[in-house]
């Protein structure tokens, strides 16, 4: 799915620090991608989301109530807008628009990308909204609510709802084939719901033999598959056409993963593709050596939960939000190919 | 009624039962609720296994399954099948360590271990010819053709159980494969096959009884699978969505054979048939009574006439109305009729493709006949043939056949190997049967070349043709049924009495 998913936001404070001493080795069991940079957040909230512009000159940060622009460098960009409650999901629609989804009262905010200046908000009756996914493709954009496990299809435009369906179980992340067909995970279920995105009805559930609540989710969407992340500690990838788990892989496990894919998600001479799973201990990199193949590529251990995961292709960088319990002020680690700053 | 007569009455009963109550004999396959419990014997290759294999996942899946499994390594003493239902082999065992150890067991085996086929006797044993290993080191381009099966055989157990159906379909998750076949004797049956060719089984059994590719005899159920030793989980198969759209249904089934061809070797086999002419007698005294039989012939045809009256004779004794039709006669006479047979005295020219789509049981006692009945492809002397005709044959005259499929009522309960079937060397006809047809006698010393076989109702036969009804050849040349012997004639009615079955 193109709009990288988010969770919700807090206030990026002021100062951004690059730590440029110290930087912890790209030390992780056979994950080739160092560390390349550290950007501590000065305010304390969770970072539930992080997104990209199409040109990567900017990464939205939503942190509590407020979004913040930010330079790929991590320099604010004088950029920022304080909503009227915390900022649970990011997307960006094929207009450009910056629509954010506010837990409580649940809303939808339509911002500019240029100034994030409200253009419209339109209110929510369909519990607390926890994700938002925008299909590029399909120009279809999708909102879910964990709290009463729904998912909603709303107007890219005005926000307005198009379709719902509800999800017996729990629901994690969502990805879309850009053909109409909307995947999310359910956790209580340990199965990936399939939904008819143009009649919001569920098609059907693709059993996921042991893996033990799925939360992490992403799509290639060229190979058809999915990378399914489980929390006992396994990646399954699916053929999305048959339904059929075809590969196996070790995972660091835990609850909530996040997870994405890209083609050559480090350069044009890296990988050929790459699903990465961040949770509550590690960041895992699975690499496409082709549709057929596939295999675990390590992991790097992580100081605190991840709590939001934006992949850059075109500049060959996976941002991590973590959240840390010592200070409550979260981390960004920026992962990439190239050198490390402390070196 | 005396104690001599209940007796065949009820061993005629037994036979009937089994004749027209079970198609082919062959029992249904038992539910797996039916199966749980059962202890499964599972060699594997132990600690000197390749890697990375499947085993651990065929062990815990057919745990699930609800069967008991016990894993040695190839080192085992065959003493160790004992109190098991089943032997199951992977291919990770060393097939030299294996050798026959377990080729006499009287316990079915589901294999996917290749090389051990011959040892088994499920094959020859020539590498390359009778069997072989696709792998994608070794033949990278036949190891993407192997994710292609056929459906070669749509009537047998384990067919009807996976509907599967004459087209390709996904063996194997889409990537290069490793993948066995083998060529079984013509006692074994070709449920699926490769490139093309039913002399390359992807999957394939022998019955119990069956004759084995080497000469010997199944003791248990046997079947081949094209497994390799990592790919288990690799089984195609198809949830959620796409498991409502029936081509992806019947397209991945990889995993539904595997389970169809367990719960089919873990399934009670037929009960064996008994030779007991008398017995066969009285089911088919029971069985054509009220029946209408045409008999399609040469009327007043030379050297046979005297044959197809006494063959006509014969019938009308078992009960049968018969109506006895010349070869010219219109194919409409065959309306309302229970069983055709058409004489070895008919002109098959002459014939002119009659009775081929008549929904009613048909028997040819002519073979040449094989090609426009569809029993067998068109080339003459190579699909089908005939020994001992003079100028017409390179073969010798021949009056014994081979039985192979003892263990079918069409058998006769004649036991495996040589059988007189006429008193004196004389014309026999063959034919070589697409995979569904049950072989029942095949000439001596030519596995390739089969005289007594049927296919089921529902059976694909030569160009794709659907068989109607039941059909069946069996060689009477023109005047042999007046040679034939009692082994010979009890084939004859056993012929008979399956044709008159569903």
């Amino acid at each position: 799915m193109h709009a990288t998913s988010v969770r919700p936001l807090g206030v990026l404070a002021a100062g951004i620090l690059l730590l440029t001493i110290g930087l912890p080795a790209a030390a992780g069991t056979g994950f080739p991608y160092r560390l390349m940079r550290r950007i501590a957040l000065p305010a304390t909230g969770v970072v539930h989301a992080l997104l990209f512009d199409p040109q990567t000159r900017v990464i939205y940060v939503a942190q509590g109530h407020r979004i913040e622009g930010y330079s790929p460098a991590g320099k604010p960009l004088a950029l920022h807008r304080r909503l009227g409650g915390t900022v649970s999901a990011l997307a960006r629609t094929q207009s450009g628009q910056i629509v954010a989804a506010v837990r409580a009262p649940a809303q939808l905010v339509f911002l500019s990308p240029r100034t994030l200046a409200v253009e419209h908000q339109r209110s929510l009756d369909s519990g607390r909204p926890a994700a938002l996914l925008y299909d590029r493709t399909a120009r279809m954009l999708f909102l879910e609510s964990r709290s009463n496990g729904s998912i909603v299809r709303l107007d890219p435009l005005s926000g307005r709802p198009l379709g719902r369906v509800r999800i017996l179980g729990a629901l994690g992340q969502m990805a879309g084939n850009g053909r109409g067909t909307l995947y999310v995970t359910n956790t209580a279920r340990n199965a990936l719901e399939v939904i008819d995105a143009r009649t919001m009805r569920r098609a059907g559930s693709i059993p996921l033999s042991r893996c033990h609540a799925p939360s992490g989710l992403a799509m290639d969407r060229v190979g058809r598959r999915l990378f399914v992340g489980c929390a006992n500690g396994r990646a399954l990838i699916v053929d999305a056409d048959l339904g059929f788990t075809f590969v196996r892989l070790p995972l660091p496990g835990g609850p909530r993963l996040h997870a994405a894919f890209a083609f050559h998600p480090f350069g044009a001479h890296g990988w050929k593709g790459g699903a990465f799973f961040a949770g509550a201990k590690a960041v895992a990199g699975i690499q496409m050596q082709a549709f057929i193949r596939y295999r675990n590529h390590g992991q790097l251990p992580l100081p605190a939960r991840c709590s939001a995961l934006a992949l850059a292709a075109p500049v060959g960088e996976l941002w991590l939000a973590l959240a840390s319990a010592a200070t409550g002020r979260p981390v960004i680690w920026v992962l990439g190919a190239g050198r490390s700053e402390a070196q | 009624m005396t104690r001599g007569a209940r007796v065949v009455r009820l061993l005629a009963a037994g036979v009937l039962g089994v004749l027209i109550g079970l198609p082919q004999a062959q029992a249904a396959l038992a539910p797996w609720s039916a199966l749980a419990g059962k202890t499964v014997l599972f060699v594997t290759g132990g600690i000197r296994a390749p890697q990375p294999n499947d085993d651990a996942r065929v062990a815990r899946y057919l745990r699930k399954l609800g069967l008991r499994v016990r894993t040695v390594d190839a080192r085992v003493s065959p003493s160790a099948a004992h109190g098991a239902a089943l032997i199951v082999i992977s291919s990770t065992a060393n097939a030299r360590v294996l050798g026959n150890k377990f080729a006499a067991a009287p316990i079915p085996i589901f294999t996917w271990n290749t090389f051990d086929y011959p040892n088994l006797g499920m094959t020859g044993a020539t590498l390359h010819r009778d069997f072989d290993v696709i792998d994608p080191v070794q033949h990278y381009a036949d190891s993407f053709a192997v994710l292609y099966g056929f459906g070669a055989n749509i009537t047998s157990e384990i067919s009807r159980a996976v509907g599967l159906r004459p087209r390709l379909f996904g063996t194997l998750y889409l990537e290069p494969q490793t993948a066995g076949w083998g060529d079984p004797g013509p006692g074994g049956t070709v449920v699926t096959d490769f490139f093309g060719s039913r002399h390359y089984a992807g999957v394939f059994t022998y019955e119990r009884e069956a004759t084995l590719a080497d000469g010997r005899t199944a003791p248990a159920r046997r079947v081949g699978f094209y497994l390799g030793s990592d790919n288990f989980h690799l089984l195609t198969a198809v949830y959620g969505p796409a498991a409502q759209d029936p081509n992806l249904r019947r397209w991945a089934i990889g995993l539904k054979l595997f389970d169809a061809a367990l719960r089919w070797a873990l399934s009670p086999p037929p009960p064996e048939p008994i030779y007991d002419p008398r017995a066969l007698d009285a089911a088919l005294l029971k069985a054509a009574r009220g029946k209408r039989l045409l008999y399609v012939e040469r009327v007043n045809g030379g050297e046979g006439r005297h044959s197809d009256a006494h063959i006509v004779a014969h019938l009308r004794r078992l009960g049968f109305t018969v109506t006895v039709a010349d070869q010219t006669a219109p194919q409409r006479i065959a309306r309302g009729m229970d069983l055709i047979i058409i004489s070895g005295t008919c002109s098959k020219w002459k014939l002119a493709n009659k009775y081929i789509d008549v929904p009613v049981p048909l028997i040819s006692l002519e073979g040449l006949l094989s090609d426009s009945l569809h029993f067998s492809g068109r080339k003459r002397y190579v699909d089908y043939g005939e020994h001992g005709e003079l100028l017409e044959s390179e073969d010798p005259p021949e009056n014994y056949l081979d039985i192979v499929g003892a263990w079918s009522p069409m058998a006769a309960g004649l036991k495996p190997g040589l059988v007189k079937f006429t008193d004196h060397p004389g014309v026999l006809k063959w034919a070589w049967p697409l995979p569904d047809a049950t072989v029942i006698a095949t000439l001596p010393n030519e596995p390739r070349e089969d005289a007594i076989f049927g296919y089921p109702k529902g059976a694909r036969m030569a160009g794709g043709f659907i068989a109607p009804a039941r059909r069946a050849l069996l060689p009477l040349d023109n005047p042999s049924y007046d040679q034939m012997t009692a082994q010979g004639k009890a084939l004859f009615d056993a012929v008979v009495l399956w044709a008159l079955g569903r």
